[in-house]
């Protein structure tokens, strides 16, 4: 035969798919016919054009096969056979079918949630329209092996990047530390007279505006910040304080400071909750210094810098650049005129390895966890872990599936015999199986679907989101249906091969041991159900052991009964008076005036100190630096090691200072009545307090050092008091006299105390949660796979009792398999859980110890819950009378 | 009324086939209707149209030889049935008397207007 011209294959696929078979040959037979007559005549180009068009004429009603047509053989028919049986079986064995079933929604509920999660955890940032292009700037160095990364840079750098270096378009700051004033303040309309408390303040660039490309609700995007004391809110905000009108143009008093109102310049969307960025109150950085040629100082770092980039430019390579361009040209002159010695600078530079990062806008969310930025952040990390986890218990659940189904082959072995010597081929009763498995797989979907919307507003609270399900997306549906679909057919799989493997004259002539005998794979699936329940038992304990050993721990203060009063800064000079007065009530043992307390959301105050005389020549201790009063340490417990506390009546003591113990060992020690000196002078030091964790435990305590001051907008009060409340009544008495504009804010220390751990509570609960999930979900299977097994013995079990078993013999040889599973189980997973929550408890300086009673208890617990579960099958196949079983033959 | 219906496409195709008698088969009746009426035959249309008229009885169909530049496919010869040959006469018939019943005066509108 002559090579002949192929029309477009696709096209010619196409019209054979669709034609009807009673019409295919003629017309191909046209088809090709014109086809070819037109390659002559007009080339083959356009003969397969229109080749094309005359098939897609061609796809008429008329010309297209029916639907019923598609299948010669009735499988439409088959498929409703098959669902049918399949639905028989799921009514008649109900318990199987409810544990099968019940297992799986929940496992694909966890699914659900994670994947939601997860979903969340991911999109954090790209809301940003630019957000490819923006980076965050981050400093490196290296400490003690450790590395160190911090967000804070000196005020003049974003701009001083932006113009010396071509590559970056725009650079944005924003200023979030306590001790300028963002956080949390006193706030008011200028028309109104009561102070309401608010967070959510910030010291923000009009060009980070600009960057972010904030929506704005009113006012001008492009300056709404240019004016010096202008200020940006939100819409929640501006609902609050302006509800139904345009606020801009209007004037804000922040904590009483009416000779300085802030001018609302705009109005923006709040911000997303996946944003980075969580503020209300964007107070403009124009005109603004916070001291004398601050906005100048490259001494000082206090402020997340933001560059925009240009299309195209390497990231990593601009990061050597603004390592050597800014660290080299600003901060080492800078450094050199603040008094640092050279050996200081070489040790930052060579040592430490000082250097410039830049992040992705949408990796912030995700990958800060060792950046210190003063903003809440998720974990990568947990990211994994949930879906892991959730992962896990979706496996649990298939494997109840798998097991169950195999082992209840028996039943259906005789229907696999019948079917095939009738004309099944195994492919046929493949299908059978897999229908009915995503038949089980569908229902489960939906079941777990509600389940999930259920329990989404306590997941919501565990893991502090507001995450919805998303049943406007229209992916969410078919994405389901296709993962019920995967999801049966890989539970399926096994079975249905497993089944379908019957010959049919072994099966027909009764020979149905199969399923009876515990298969080896069976006995490892209930292992993995067993050992990840148990590894996560493990994981629950530790957590719970670290939380406990956190507030339990001798921190150095005494935390118990101190009750913070907030917002007294509005108060002014009298707040003194205020104090007064407060000491003469009865339950007030003692308080003190201070801003900087040992808990995280008060304020901090870095800085370098050296002994008098040694600036230029040794590196310096870098040190908080805290003004406190002379009753801090006794209000809080603090025990002094060596030296006297302040004394307000020696003059003298302004010039005093209190170091701990770190900060005298790393002076050289034998501080007391040496000097020291820092940018704000010269000072004795006159004591030495006993290390107090004034951070997270999860740092090691670092140097620091108090002088008398009057900081005062936290009034900290030591209370000895059976009943709180009333004296909480009193308290407010006294601030309402003081204060009638602004109601009494008050919070406990033990409780500011525990909310620095909130993430390991949260990290605690979901642990608990999933676990208690798998060891469910695990033991359901369980116990479904001994009534199976106690179902499979009857016989066995009535021969036994009548020839003369004790109940207690039955119940052992009933119950030992599966116990020795979970023992299996225990030992696989206790070292692997001991792995993994030695590695979550590196993130602690301070850490409880994962001792041997952890694996006794979780081992305990699960062969205990294993043991309940089978036990009530085991006895009571123990207790029925055995002729019950035996009467059928 | 609707005993005999012919669309005007089918009226075509089916005149055509006898046209072409022994010859008819989809290319050739598209062929010789786009020879003789100069408009624009599409397979699709064509080979709805035909299967249409035999579902109705009006033609038969039978396979003939496949040749080489058909791919091996053979033709589909249609002829017309009794029926068929009812219903184009019954279609002439009914044309022909509307023809009659139109005044001659209908289509000669310049002389009146004049």
């Amino acid at each position: 035969m002559r090579l002949m011209h192929q029309p477009p294959k696709i096209f010619l696929h196409f019209f054979r798919w669709f034609c009807q078979p009673k019409l295919l040959d003629s017309i191909e037979g046209d088809l090709m016919e014109l086809y070819h007559e037109r390659i002559e005549k007009i080339g083959k180009s356009k003969a397969d054009l229109r080749f094309i068009a005359d098939v897609i004429q061609l796809f008429r009603p008329g010309i297209i096969k029916s639907v019923e047509s598609q299948h010669p053989i009735n499988i439409y028919d088959m498929l409703k056979s098959y669902f049918k049986i399949s639905w028989r079986n799921l009514v008649k064995e109900k318990m199987y079918s409810f544990i099968k079933i019940g297992g799986f929604a929940t496992g694909v509920a966890a699914c659900l949630l994670i994947a939601l999660f997860i979903k969340e955890e991911i999109s954090y940032d790209l809301q940003y329209p630019n957000h490819e292009h923006i980076y965050r700037v981050i400093g490196v160095i290296t400490e003690n092996g450790d590395l160190n990364k911090g967000v804070a840079f000196p005020a003049p750098m974003a701009a001083t990047m932006k113009e010396d270096f071509p590559e970056i378009l725009a650079a944005g700051r924003f200023n979030n530390s306590e001790l300028f004033g963002a956080g949390s303040n006193e706030v008011r309309s200028a028309e109104e007279e009561n102070n309401a408390y608010d967070e959510g303040f910030v010291y923000f660039d009009q060009e980070l505006v600009n960057m972010l490309q904030l929506q704005f609700v009113y006012g001008n995007p492009v300056n709404a910040l240019s004016q010096p004391n202008a200020i940006i809110i939100t819409q929640r905000k501006a609902d609050k304080y302006f509800p139904h009108e345009d606020p801009v143009g209007k004037q804000l008093i922040l904590n009483n400071k009416t000779d300085r109102p802030y001018t609302i310049g705009g109005v923006i969307e709040d911000f997303k909750p996946t944003s980075h960025l969580q503020f209300n109150f964007l107070i403009g950085t124009t005109g603004l210094e916070f001291w004398p040629d601050e906005q100048k100082n490259w001494g000082s770092s206090n402020y997340a810098t933001y560059i925009t980039v240009a299309d195209g430019v390497d990231p990593h390579a601009l990061e050597s650049k603004l390592t050597k361009g800014i660290l080299e040209n600003y901060f080492i002159p800078a450094m050199k005129e603040g008094g640092r010695s050279q050996a200081d600078i070489d040790k930052l530079f060579k040592e430490k390895k000082a250097h410039i990062e830049l992040q992705p806008l949408n990796e912030i969310h995700l990958f800060s966890s060792d950046i210190k930025d003063n903003l809440v952040h998720g974990d990568i990390r947990m990211v994994w872990l949930f879906g892991g986890i959730a992962i896990f218990i979706l496996l649990i659940a298939a494997i109840n599936f798998i097991n169950l189904s195999t082992a209840k082959s028996a039943n259906r072995a005789k229907e696999v015999g019948l079917r095939k010597v009738v004309g099944s081929l195994r492919s046929n009763i493949i299908n059978q199986f897999l229908s009915e498995s995503i038949l089980f797989s569908t229902v489960s979907f939906i079941l777990g679907l509600a389940i999930a919307s259920v329990i989404l507003p306590y997941f919501n609270v565990i893991s502090g989101k507001s995450i919805s399900l998303p049943w406007s997306e229209w992916w969410l549906i078919p994405a389901l249906f296709l993962s019920s679909l995967l999801v049966g057919v890989l539970a399926g799989i096994y079975p249905s091969f497993y089944l379908s493997s019957f010959k049919p004259i072994e099966v027909l002539k009764g020979n149905l041991t199969r399923g009876v005998k515990s298969s080896p794979l069976r006995s490892a699936l209930v292992v993995f159900q067993f050992a990840t329940s148990i590894i996560l038992l493990i994981g629950t304990m530790v957590i719970y052991r670290q939380m406990n050993f956190i507030l339990d721990k001798n921190i150095g203060f005494d935390k118990e009964q101190v009750l913070l009063i907030q917002g007294t800064n509005t108060l002014g000079k009298q707040v003194v008076s205020f104090a007064n007065e407060l000491r003469d009530l009865p339950h007030v043992v003692e308080l003190t005036t201070g801003d900087y307390l040992p808990v995280r959301g008060s304020k901090r105050n870095g800085n370098g100190f050296w002994n008098e005389g040694k600036q230029r020549i040794d590196p310096a201790v870098s040190s908080q630096f805290w003004q406190v009063d002379e009753t801090y340490l006794s209000t809080l417990g603090i025990k002094l090691a060596e030296g006297r506390n302040f004394d307000r009546n020696l003059a003298s003591d302004s010039g005093a200072i209190i170091i701990n113990q770190k900060m005298a060992k790393e002076l050289g020690g034998n501080m007391v009545g040496k000097w020291i000196t820092n940018y704000a002078g010269l000072w004795n030091v006159i004591g030495v307090v006993e290390n107090f964790h004034y951070e997270s435990l999860r740092e090691d305590i670092r140097p620091l050092a108090m002088v008398l001051g009057l900081e005062a907008s936290t009034l900290a009060v030591k209370l000895k008091s059976e009943d709180m409340s009333e004296t909480i009544i009193s308290l407010t008495k006294k601030w309402n006299k003081f204060a009638p504009h602004q109601p009494i804010r008050y919070s406990f220390l033990d409780e500011r105390y525990a909310a620095m751990y909130a993430d390991v509570q949260r990290t605690g609960k979901i642990f608990t949660s999933f676990s208690i999930l798998a060891i469910v979900v695990a033991c359901l299977g369980l116990f479904a796979l001994s009534a199976f097994m106690v179902e499979q013995r009857s016989k066995e079990i009535s021969v036994r009792l009548v020839l003369g078993a004790s109940i207690n013999s039955v119940f052992q040889l009933l119950t030992w398999n599966f116990v020795k599973l979970v023992l299996i189980a225990f030992l696989i997973a206790a070292p692997m859980g001991w792995y993994m929550m030695t590695r979550w408890l590196e993130d602690y300086a301070y850490k409880t110890e994962i001792g041997l009673d952890i694996f006794l208890i979780t081992g305990i617990t699960a062969s205990l819950i294993a043991l309940l579960t089978i036990s009530y099958q085991s006895l009571r196949a123990a207790w029925t009378k055995p002729i019950t079983h035996l009467r059928a033959d | 009324m609707k005993k005999y219906h012919l669309g005007e496409f089918e009226e075509v195709v089916m005149l055509t086939i006898g046209i072409l008698y022994k010859d008819a088969y989809g290319v050739s009746i598209k062929k010789e209707i786009e020879a003789r009426l100069t408009r624009n035959v599409s397979v699709g249309a064509l080979q709805t149209a035909l299967k249409r008229l035999e579902d109705k009885g009006y033609l038969q169909s039978n396979e003939g030889e496949a040749t080489e530049e058909r791919a091996g496919r053979p033709k589909k010869y249609f002829q017309i049935t009794a029926l068929g040959k009812r219903a184009m006469e019954y279609t002439k018939t009914t044309r022909d008397e509307l023809w009659k019943a139109i005044p001659k005066v209908a289509l000669n509108p310049i002389i009146i207007s004049s």
